[in-house]
């Protein structure tokens, strides 16, 4: 079996840049908190130049660099971040699992492990596979690097090794390139060979064995006995006897043993993919009006909306969280009618969702979830005329919905209810059949306006005959009418019971309306109007 | 007569044709097809679309003003049974939320091809008509504002922002209101009047309404040879049918 390990080197550092790429080329350091006496944590490599180091305060690092940028370091954020890495290689490989984070050294790592077999008949070459995911990641918005290898351990340790730059490693990166060239590879996806290594099997061992052994990550106690007794390469590790190893230096070097040995994985990579994407991102300072809201927010829905489009999803509702300044939070479900991907429209949709009622108080982070929604296939009729193409449609329902309201736009439909006032609508989808041939009516028809509600009247009725009427509508006396005509239903039911008689009637004024007598509630309306 | 030489092999001399130019001035213009007439969109009543030369023109706005009984809605009726019987998809944007189903099927309207937008205010009813505008393939786009126009009043550049937009997705884009409200941004303005309404027959039945059209206003001077004024008869199928 071979395994890809796709690693971000520096998680916090990844994640802020992706949320705010135009701190990109800039100084920038990633600090545990606020304050000046805050720890840096994470630099970028203009910083680096300038100076910066981590475990600087704030204050030492910005005498150092003046024009440092400092950020806090954002959980929510760097949770993205890593699921963002899931999603890119979910997008190449169907069997894939998130590497535990590290203590220590490597605490700002995070790793993906993914099934790499067979690829070769996908992109020509394993370096080709390793190429595509790093060009993935990077379009995502994160830097990263891809090992393949015969194990988790030893691609993670050759991404590791291309993290750091170490000399092996790259003499090693720099041979898989020239194969990688010498292949004449001609993938789809754009290559990056300076951030990708290739292991074949036979080489695992050669590889390993200068590496330095800190690359193993050992807890610091075992380190510090390694240093004592000399042992500096995972060579020269291997080299001992095992048992003797560990009855000096205890069980915990046996991981050490079976990653410098490139020992096989025993338990298989998932192959589940969760449909539920999250972004989320803590605010420095609490907001208070919805236009810099909206801008946050564009940001996070961008994201999300490429996170869906790596799994080949679309966003359906979408659940939003605000969590407000002096604790507190608003959690609201934001319905989206049709599924897209539109960024833009899922953007509105969400400002209108915030417009009524505006949050309570500032808000100090946003947590935006979604359940991806299989995108909707439709084959168009090179015969009908061309209606609006499907993504459009969506997009378009969505907006409606959320100026309108979800219940007031559809398909009007026929309904089967004796009711004057009953009308319905269903879901609106664009029909795929030919229209049903319709004779057109031999004359023209009148039609009637409901009025919803009905409105009330004041009718002068002497023997039950209306003869002067005054409402909203109409007003005067009467002058032509026919009825009644008597509609009853829902006896069952106190609540649902209905009795009317209607009248056809023209008024004075000129208007020819349906004028009814509730017999339940003893009370003239107007229902409709003849137009 | 000496043979005629194709005009390929004339040699022009540029200064002597500047100067013919020069000459003619404003006699002479930059050569052009003839603009051919929009579609249209019928409305299935011929009187009607006699009068308007064949319908409700795409890529414009129009409007339909009149008093209550006096046949806009029949009108619009007959327009979105037109358009739906032909296969296309049509909108109905009702901010006065008065559209009747079973008017429509008795006009012949596909129901299933009709997007009814129920906004609950003219303001979001002019979003959503740009919002079906910019999706393009609404052919045919009815705002029925009836009732709403003084409660809630709009910019008056909304309309020429409209009118662009139907242009740009060339739909008909068609106004129903109890008086004209897009001025001189709407291609067409047809005027309903209601004339009277016919109740016959013991016990009394009322039969039909009888109203009249007026071409009130029409920018490309375009319409039917019937004139400007057309008179039309709507049979009712009311409370008794």
């Amino acid at each position: 079996m071979r395994i890809a390990c796709l690693l971000a080197a520096d998680l916090p550092l990844a994640a802020v840049l992706r949320a705010q790429p135009e701190l990109a080329g800039l100084p920038l350091a990633i600090v545990s908190g606020v304050g000046p006496r805050a720890q840096v944590i994470a630099i970028s490599a203009e910083a680096a130049r300038a100076g910066v180091r981590p475990t600087f305060s704030v204050v030492h690092a910005r005498s150092i660099c003046p024009a440092l940028r400092v950020r806090v370091a954002s959980p929510a954020l760097e949770r993205a971040a890593c699921e963002t890495l899931l999603d890119v290689a979910r997008s190449l490989s169907p069997r894939v699992a998130a590497a535990p984070r590290c203590s220590g050294v490597y605490a700002a790592e995070a790793a993906v492990y993914l099934d790499a077999s067979g690829v070769s008949s996908l992109f020509r070459s394993e370096e080709g596979f390793a190429a595509a995911l790093t060009t993935r990641a990077q379009t995502a918005g994160i830097p990263a690097m891809a090992a393949v290898a015969s194990s988790r351990g030893v691609s993670l340790l050759a991404a590791r090794c291309i993290a750091r730059g170490l000399s092996q490693g790259a003499q090693n990166v720099r041979s898989a390139a020239e194969r990688f060239r010498a292949a004449g590879e001609s993938t789809h996806e754009p290559q990056d060979t300076d951030t990708v290594l290739v292991l074949a099997p036979a080489e695992e061992a050669t590889f390993l064995d200068p590496l330095p052994i800190d690359l193993l990550d050992p807890e610091d106690v075992l380190a510090e006995a390694l240093t004592r007794f000399g042992i500096r390469r995972v060579g020269e590790l291997t080299r001992l006897p095992r048992r003797s190893l560990v009855t000096r230096l205890g069980p915990g070097v046996l991981r050490l043993l079976a990653l410098a040995h490139g020992e096989k994985d025993t338990v298989p990579l998932p192959s589940a993919a969760e449909t539920r994407v999250e972004e989320g991102v803590d605010l420095e300072w609490p907001i208070e009006n919805l236009e810099p809201l909206s801008f946050v927010l564009r940001g996070l829905v961008a994201r999300l909306a490429e996170r869906l489009e790596l799994r080949g999803l679309v966003c359906g509702d979408l659940d939003l969280e605000l969590r407000l300044a002096g604790g507190g939070c608003d959690t609201r479900r934001v319905g989206v009618s049709a599924p897209n991907g539109d960024p833009r429209t899922l953007l509105g949709v969400l400002r209108l969702a915030l417009e009524h009622p505006l949050p309570r108080a500032p808000v100090e982070g946003i947590a935006l979830a979604t359940e991806g929604r299989p995108m909707r296939t439709d084959q168009l009729d090179l015969f009908r005329p061309a209606g609006p193409t499907p993504s459009a449609l969506g997009r378009t329902l969505a907006e409606l919905e959320a100026l309108c309201g979800n219940e007031r736009v559809g398909a009007p439909l026929l309904v089967d209810d004796p009711h004057p006032d009953a009308f319905a609508q269903s879901p609106f989808a664009l029909p795929r059949s030919a229209p049903k041939t319709t004779l057109r009516p031999a004359v023209a028809i009148a039609a009637l306006r409901a009025l919803r509600p009905p409105v009330p009247a004041e009718v002068r009725a002497p023997r039950g005959r209306p003869e002067w009427i005054r409402s909203a509508v109409a007003n005067g006396p009467i002058v032509g009418l026919a009825g009644p005509w008597r509609t009853t239903g829902g006896w069952w039911s106190p609540e649902r019971r209905f009795a009317f008689d209607s009248f056809d009637v023209r008024t004075g004024d000129g208007n020819v309306i349906r004028l009814r007598f509730d017999l339940v509630h003893c009370r003239w309306q107007v229902d409709a109007i003849y137009d | 007569m000496p043979p005629l030489r194709p005009i390929s092999s004339v040699s022009v001399d540029p200064s002597r044709l500047e100067r013919l130019l020069r000459d003619l001035g404003p006699q002479v213009r930059r050569g052009a097809l003839p603009s051919l007439p929009p579609p249209r969109c019928p409305t299935g009543i011929a009187v009607i679309d006699g009068l308007l030369g064949g319908g409700f023109p795409r890529g414009h706005l129009s409007e339909v003003a009149g008093a209550a009984s006096s046949g806009r809605t029949a009108l619009a009726l007959g327009l979105l049974a037109e358009a739906t019987r032909a296969g296309e998809i049509a909108a109905v944007v009702d901010a006065a939320d008065a559209f009747d189903a079973a008017s429509a099927v008795a006009a012949g309207a596909a129901l299933e091809r009709v997007l009814w937008v129920r906004a609950p205010h003219v303001r979001a009813a002019l979003r959503s008509v740009e919002r079906l505008l910019e999706a393009r393939g609404f052919p045919l786009i009815l705002v029925d504002l009836v009732g709403r126009e003084a409660r809630d009043a709009c910019c008056p550049t909304v309309w020429s922002r409209l009118a662009r937009a139907a242009a740009g997705a060339q739909a008909a884009l068609v106004l129903l209101a109890g008086r004209r409200l897009a001025g001189t941004s709407a291609e067409l303005a047809l005027e309903m009047q209601p004339r009277r309404a016919c109740f016959v027959g013991t016990p009394a039945l009322l039969e039909e309404l009888e109203v009249q059209a007026v071409l009130a206003r029409t920018r490309s001077g375009l319409c039917g040879a019937a004139g400007r004024v057309a008179s039309v008869r709507l049979r009712v199928l009311g409370s008794a049918a």
